[in-house]
């Protein structure tokens, strides 16, 4: 009896593990600090909250080969052909979703991490006008040096929020022109798939986790005592 | 030796104070041109910076070498006294000239000269206290030297 169509058989498939969307929001929320204490001078606070970046940023890179499946370089930097295919696609209408990143939004996970190490690394180095609230590396380098640093710093922070602006209109563009949901899968690690639809096991091991965070700890600590033990 | 090293380094620091000073003299008009006051005062200000980054590196180090501090601070103070001298009517953005001076130092001059007298001041405490090498005392004036630059900066100068 056809009369009642059956429901499409609908799975909840895990997409993102804790570390990933701890690391996503965090980072948010720093960034936004980091921008008001470095507007409003006060350098202490603007200082912890870079070296809470710089945890979270090395934390990032190791979880891109130790993480879970969808946190992994390996598993979400396409190549360019993979890349163009998938933007052909979708201006053709055809969206499929992708369990994880897909081949566009890896490379934009890619430029915004890099060009947040670039921020960071420069803030390491920076001197302000007065030579008196500087980087924990900027001794290394002399004050003409650790001015470029902090111009870099200021020019890359833009660069930043050029390609967060990005991100954000792209979400976006899913939300309203694909009726995809970014945002909450994000949040609880979640969305719903098809049953037919391969979504592996993201396997993250808690472990790992711990390593990771004991590793970026020590490393960021590191460097913020300018290497001066 | 040691007295006969900081006497030739007090006159070298008193040179660099007084030769951009005296070549300003020899200039043909009276009074130095606009564009050459904003290059005097921007090289003084940067060797402030550079200055008051030595200081503070040294402090950051741990183990301050008090000789370092104490030419340092020498050099913020002379240059400090220079540098009010470095802004003359007219050395503002009009001199076409790329200057992060704002117009208000000309028009609100008192508050100006007042935030000067306070960075000659606290510059010349700087420069006593390192004689004395108490790190936390040297510390404690650095910042209020720096207080007293970022004070005229937050009012006076773009781009702060």
């Amino acid at each position: 009896m056809p009369a009642e169509r059956p429901a499409t058989g609908t799975i909840v498939a895990r997409i993102w593990d804790a570390p990933v969307r701890l690391f996503h929001w965090l980072l948010v929320g720093l960034l936004a600090f980091s921008w008001w204490s470095g507007e409003h001078h006060d350098m202490d606070w603007h200082r912890r909250s870079g070296y809470a970046m710089l945890t979270l940023l090395i934390f990032r890179i190791y979880w891109g080969f130790f993480g879970g499946r969808t946190a992994r370089f390996a598993q979400f930097v396409r190549g360019p052909r993979a890349a163009f295919a998938y933007a052909l696609a979708l201006a053709k209408g055809r969206h499929t979703a992708t369990p994880g990143h897909n081949p566009i939004g890896g490379w934009s996970v890619i430029a915004m991490l890099v060009t947040l190490a670039a921020m960071v690394s420069a803030g390491l180095f920076s001197v302000d006008v007065d030579g008196l609230e500087s980087g924990p590396l900027a001794d290394y380098v002399s004050f003409d040096q650790g001015r470029v640093a902090a111009a870099i710093h200021h020019l890359v922070f833009n660069l930043l929020l050029g390609l967060v602006a990005l991100h954000v209109l792209a979400v976006l563009f899913y939300l309203v022109r694909l009726r995809h949901d970014l945002i909450t899968p994000m949040i609880h690690g979640r969305r719903r798939a098809r049953e037919d639809e391969p979504v592996e096991e993201l396997a993250a091991s808690g472990w790992k986790a711990v390593l990771g965070i004991v590793i970026a700890g020590a490393g960021a600590y590191v460097i913020a005592r300018g290497f001066r033990f | 030796m040691r007295a006969s090293r900081a006497i030739t380094t007090l006159h070298a620091a008193v040179l660099a104070a007084v030769v951009p000073a005296l070549a300003l003299a020899a200039a043909p008009a009276a009074a130095p041109s606009p564009q050459a006051a904003i290059a005097a005062r921007q090289a003084g200000f940067k060797k402030m910076g550079a200055a008051m980054k030595a200081l503070n590196d040294q402090l950051k180090s741990g183990a301050p070498a008090k000789d370092v501090m104490e030419n340092a601070a020498r050099t913020v103070a002379l240059t400090a006294r220079e540098q009010a001298k470095l802004f003359p009517a007219g050395s503002g953005a009009s001199a076409g000239v790329k200057t992060d001076a704002l117009p208000n130092i000309w028009t609100d001059r008192a508050t100006f000269d007042a935030l000067m007298g306070r960075l000659a001041t606290e510059s010349g405490k700087l420069q006593a206290v390192t004689g004395g090498g108490d790190a936390a005392a040297i510390g404690a004036q650095a910042k209020a030297t720096g207080a007293a630059c970022g004070a005229c900066h937050r009012q006076f100068r773009a781009d702060s």
